[in-house]
């Protein structure tokens, strides 16, 4: 299927949704806030028509029909049948998220449950009182073109009033064998056609075989359409935007101008910024500056490069541009994520290399004022920044995460019955794409779990004196080489007494130890934690808080909770900037030398004998400021040797513990401190356990890259069943 | 006429691998009166029409019944989109 160019195609216009699902709901957004000026409803008018039109091309007719009713109520305010209130706009909202699962179900190839399709769609319908009309003349027989009969401003619905001559464009188009072979099918773009105006549609059987001959696989007939329209030629070329090559074809304009509208075609000069505002802007009396190109183009915005009417796209897209101009849009360039996921490891290997080269130069024991090293620095300072440069091509806004996550807010306080106002901060911050793929999960979860368990009722919130409408805050930012996301809420706070009684209850920690607020909060994330008791229709789906941890540790990120009784609770998620990259800490464990994230090592500290105590056989405890934590060998845990019998001048790791507990490895020696290039180890050898990847050291060598945790977490269990046994 | 005629039940979607077998199944009764049923059909590509229209033709020129019933008005609506009618896909003028 990858080399199917109808795939690509398609795989293309699923993008172009995701980027015009986000401008309408940012237009959606900007109408809650009291912005309904034309401007924004057009924004969301065009991005609902620009999906239908692509739909249509690829024949996913169910995003058709609810694209089709979905914009047509969007035209009743458009040209001001319609006040767009509150009410009408969480409707819109509504019909956003349900134009999103079409969506996302017609790419997956998925069907949907029709039930919320059908409830918003008769919502929309009791909006307009039933004056949708259908659009596919699949289903109906209603030849009526219908954008134009309910749109006053088009110009095409005028031609017949003026009175004039109508203008048209005549289409000739004879399909080849690879039209069909590539999934393309003429009745849709013959569909297509009838968007323009009123068509004549003839179809061409000069060319017909009798049955015995026909190769029913090749084009055997053709078809004449006449069009009466004011459209131009390149924007009916556009139809034929993806069959380019794989038909006859020949589009040519008849008939005269309207009085209105001079013929763009006449006066068109490819490339000329102005072209598409000018005539628009002479015709129309109103404040909208193009009615006309856009909602009448059937076909996709072109994804692909490959235009078949280059022509057309000069004069089409400026007057896009200047919309996206507005809204602060910057230019970008589409790439395939292959090719940068290419440069971040050749950028990878040119650190490797830079590191091996520092090493010979220290070797060959070049003396530091040298022009030498004086070079190497700088080649070090050029290979850091082509690196950062590299990942920022990776990052992206998590405006789009953020957005996903209002949908996630308005649905869940729907169903708990709260006025939930949400509220976004640092859309623009940047992380790398493959983690805000992975934090869709657990931030959805974490969003579910403030407006479900955070915020008070409404009743409870009035009680306690505070506004009716609670809130829930997202917020990210760039903090010290990491990203901090924050869900906020501005409920209760956690009710810890609760908490704990329930944890005892469990049986997930001791009746009666004393706690700090802290280690309370934390037994959120314990696995068992969130069951039965807690489920309700919302945050209950069987997934805790303990699953939400591990996910974001799994990008190395740590969650952490402050909470205040009465004022909210704070969930902080903080994530590393890339997957690719990692500062570590070189050591040597029984001849082996190994790289620890620096971000879990808390501190690091020499052995002492007299800071050191035995704990029955085999566990030994270290000392560290009137608290004991147990040493673990990292060479024996990793099964490269058998247990020393002193440790004094070793030198030891603190490793931080995600529930606050701590435990010291030990290693022989602390050697350096660098960032490495992380190399998966997964695709050839599976999960290891304690071992997070792997990485080439500057001499060549390979070094693996621990994960702490796991490794603390697997000896733990170890060394509980070894008591056991002894026990027994 | 169209008692003695044999009937053939057109597929669901009547696309690219429809047609092929569409054409096998409509010439082996080459030659004789037959009643195309498209009461189930409900998709008409051009591939499938291609053969509607060609069977429609040869019927024609053998002088020999051919007619398509039960069309759906879906179905209909597209060949109108095709610029056809279901007369075109039948050999000779419908009685009604």
């Amino acid at each position: 299927m990858s080399n199917d160019p109808m795939a690509e195609i398609r795989a293309s216009f699923f993008i172009e949704c995701e980027e015009l699902l986000e401008s309408l709901q940012d237009g959606l957004t900007a109408m809650d806030d009291g912005d309904t000026d034309s401007e924004t409803i057009n924004v969301c008018f065009r991005a609902v028509h620009s999906i239908k039109g692509g739909a249509g091309a690829f024949g996913l007719e169910e995003l058709v029909r609810f694209a089709h009713r979905f914009e047509t109520v969007m035209d009743e305010i458009r040209n001001g049948r319609l006040e767009p209130t509150r009410d009408t706009i969480a409707l819109f909202f509504r019909g956003a998220d349900v134009l999103y699962d079409i969506v996302r179900a017609s790419r997956d190839g998925e069907t949907l449950d029709q039930s919320t399709t059908e409830a918003v769609l008769s919502d929309l319908e009791a909006l307009v009182g039933g004056r949708i009309e259908e659009e596919e003349a699949e289903e109906e027989i209603d030849f009526a073109p219908m954008t134009l009969s309910l749109d006053p401003l088009d110009a095409e619905g005028d031609d017949e009033a003026a009175g004039e001559a109508p203008p048209g464009v005549h289409v000739r188009f004879h399909p080849a064998a690879e039209l069909f072979s590539s999934g393309n099918e003429p009745r849709h773009m013959l569909a297509a056609l009838r968007d323009f105006g009123e068509i004549q549609t003839t179809c061409d059987l000069s060319r017909l075989p009798a049955l015995a001959d026909l190769v029913p696989e090749e084009g055997a007939i053709g078809w004449d359409v006449q069009i009466t329209t004011t459209a131009r030629k390149e924007e009916v070329s556009e139809v034929f935007e993806f069959v380019d090559g794989l038909c006859e074809l020949s589009i040519e304009v008849s008939g005269s101008p309207a009085a209105g509208l001079p013929d763009l075609d006449s006066i068109v000069i490819p490339g000329t910024v102005d072209d598409a505002d000018s005539p628009a802007s002479a015709a129309a009396e109103e404040s909208e500056p193009d009615p006309e190109p856009e909602p009448v183009a059937p076909a996709p915005e072109p994804p692909a490069a490959r235009a078949q009417a280059p022509e057309a796209k000069p004069a089409a897209t400026p007057a896009k541009e200047g919309k996206q101009a507005a809204s602060g849009a910057k230019a970008t360039v589409r790439v395939d994520l292959d090719r940068i996921e290419r440069l971040v490891n050749l950028v990878g290997e040119l650190v490797i290399n830079q590191a091996m080269l520092s090493q010979s130069v220290a070797e060959a024991g070049i003396p530091a004022n040298s022009t030498v090293a004086s070079g190497l620095e700088e080649f070090l300072q050029l290979t850091r920044d082509i690196q950062e440069s590299v990942m920022m091509i990776r990052a992206q806004p998590v405006k789009s995460l953020f957005q996903r996550m209002s949908r996630i807010v308005r649905e869940s306080s729907a169903m708990v019955g709260k006025s939930v106002r949400f509220i976004t901060d640092g859309e623009q911050t940047e992380i790398d794409k493959t983690v805000i793929e992975r934090l869709a999960d657990p931030l959805t979860h974490m969003v579910r779990n403030a407006v479900d368990h955070g915020l008070e009722t409404t009743e409870g919130r009035i009680a306690a004196g505070k506004p009716a409408d609670g809130v829930v805050t997202l917020s990210a930012a760039h903090k010290s080489g990491r990203v901090v996301l924050e869900i906020k809420d501005d409920g209760g706070g956690i009710n810890r007494e609760a908490v704990k009684a329930k944890a005892e209850e469990k049986g997930l920690i001791a009746p009666g130890v004393p706690m700090s607020d802290q280690e309370i909060d934390n037994l959120l994330f314990l696995p068992g934690f969130s069951t039965a008791k807690e489920v309700s229709d919302l945050s209950g789906r069987g997934v805790g808080m303990d699953v939400v941890r591990s996910s974001i540790q799994a990008l190395g990120g740590r969650v952490t909770i402050t909470s205040e009784p009465g004022v909210g609770t704070t969930f902080s998620i903080s994530l590393p900037l890339t997957l690719a990259v990692l500062d570590g800490m070189v050591v040597e464990a029984g001849g082996e030398i190994l790289v620890v994230p620096l971000g879990s090592i808390s501190e690091t500290l020499t052995l002492q004998a007299s800071d050191m105590e035995q704990l029955g056989a085999g566990t030994q405890l270290v000392r560290i400021r009137e608290e004991f934590v147990p040493i673990l060998d990292m060479a024996v845990q990793l099964g490269f040797r058998t247990p020393l019998d002193s440790y004094e001048g070793s030198s030891v790791l603190l490793i931080a513990m995600e529930d606050n507990t701590r435990s010291a490895l030990v290693v022989d020696r602390i050697v350096e401190q660098r960032q490495v290039v992380i190399k998966g180890l997964q695709e050839s050898y599976g999960r290891v356990p304690g071992i997070a990847a792997a990485t080439i050291l500057g001499n060549g060598r390979i070094a693996l890259i621990l994960d702490p945790a796991d490794l603390i977490a697997s000896a733990g269990s170890s060394r509980t069943m070894q008591t056991f046994d002894l026990a027994g | 006429m169209s008692d003695a005629s044999l009937r053939l039940s057109l597929p669901e979607r009547l696309d690219l691998p429809a047609a092929a077998p569409l054409r096998e199944a409509v010439l082996e009764h080459a030659g004789k009166p037959l009643v195309l049923d498209a009461s189930a059909c409900e998709s008409l590509g051009t591939p499938g029409l291609q053969v509607l229209l060609a069977a429609a033709k040869s019927w024609r020129e053998a002088n020999t019944d051919l007619s398509v019933e039960g069309m759906s008005e879906a179905c209909e609506a597209q060949l109108a989109i095709f610029g056809l009618t279901p007369q075109d896909l039948c050999s000779k003028e419908l009685a009604e």
